[in-house]
């Protein structure tokens, strides 16, 4: 069992920026992501919006092993998901070239009714397209401590 | 398509929420996390969910993106927010399920859930959609 990290290495966390970086999803990764929603590609080289949970993440320069080592997950098995929250502002593209950014805007320590520790991490990425903001994808993941 | 607040939105149905398909997305996603392709680490778990695999939140999101889809057209969701009360196991027989909150400068505000027959709401949350046409670029 990995130690609870201390309140203040989690704050800590907040304000933390991913690299950031450019991405782009080819027709075979949208082809295949869309099969696993159970639907038929979009037309016209539409990207299925399941597309903003990795496209932002990887296109950010992270990754979920990343994001789970930064608030030092007891294990891949201990995190919970609170919410997750997409807009898109414009239609995406495959073979379109998207410019990401991402960073940590809450990190805080909370407590369950039964006295239960977890940590509350909010993840934040804008997607881009020639400066114009298209997307954004917000992940908010609890990091429970000693529930397993 | 002539919409008014309290209409509901068609349902989408996905009859088997398949194991192997949760696979292929823990790859595509580069998701370490063996709850996702893992039936022994799922079993393991305190949460009396026996031999199952633990579908991807964002797969439980897109079922809710394919009923908003066939209701209003490809490429008319602006916004989606969903919150995670209960997991979504493979074999599951889930439901996308809305209805229709109100209607704002052409926009339809949703809320929508995804449920499964004996468990109730697995997901839910909301979402907006565009009633007109999306512009492309």
């Amino acid at each position: 069992m990995k130690p609870v990290p201390t309140e203040a290495a989690i704050t800590a966390l907040c304000g933390h920026r991913f690299p950031g970086g450019d991405i782009l999803v080819e027709h075979w990764e949208n082809f295949l992501l869309t099969d696993c929603t159970g639907t038929d590609l979009l037309p016209d080289g539409l990207l299925h919006p399941v597309v903003l949970f990795h496209l932002p993440i990887q296109g950010a320069g992270t990754s979920i092993a990343e994001m789970f080592a930064l608030g030092q997950a007891e294990s891949d098995l201990s995190i919970m998901i609170e919410s997750y929250d997409w807009n898109l502002y414009r239609p995406m593209y495959e073979k379109t070239m998207y410019q990401v950014s991402g960073e940590i805007v809450s990190a805080e320590r909370c407590t369950n009714p039964d006295g239960s520790l977890y940590d509350r991490i909010q993840f934040l990425f804008e997607v881009r397209h020639d400066e114009v903001m298209v997307a954004s994808s917000e992940i908010i993941w609890h990091y429970t401590r000693n529930l397993l | 398509m002539n919409i008014s607040v309290g209409d509901t939105i068609p349902v989408w149905e996905m009859s088997a929420v398949s194991a192997e398909k949760m696979k292929t997305m823990a790859a595509l996603l580069r998701d370490p996390n063996p709850l996702h392709w893992d039936k022994d680490a799922v079993a393991a778990l305190p949460m009396d969910l026996g031999r199952h695999t633990i579908n991807q939140g964002p797969l439980g999101l897109s079922y809710i993106v394919n009923m908003l889809h066939a209701w209003a057209g490809p490429g008319t969701l602006c916004h989606l927010h969903m919150t995670f009360p209960q997991v979504v196991l493979d074999n599951d027989k889930v439901t996308a399920k809305g209805i229709v909150t109100n209607i704002q400068a052409g926009i339809a505000h949703c809320e929508v859930w995804l449920e499964h027959d004996i468990r109730g709401r697995l997901l839910e949350g909301s979402a907006k959609v565009l009633l007109t046409e999306p512009s492309a670029g």
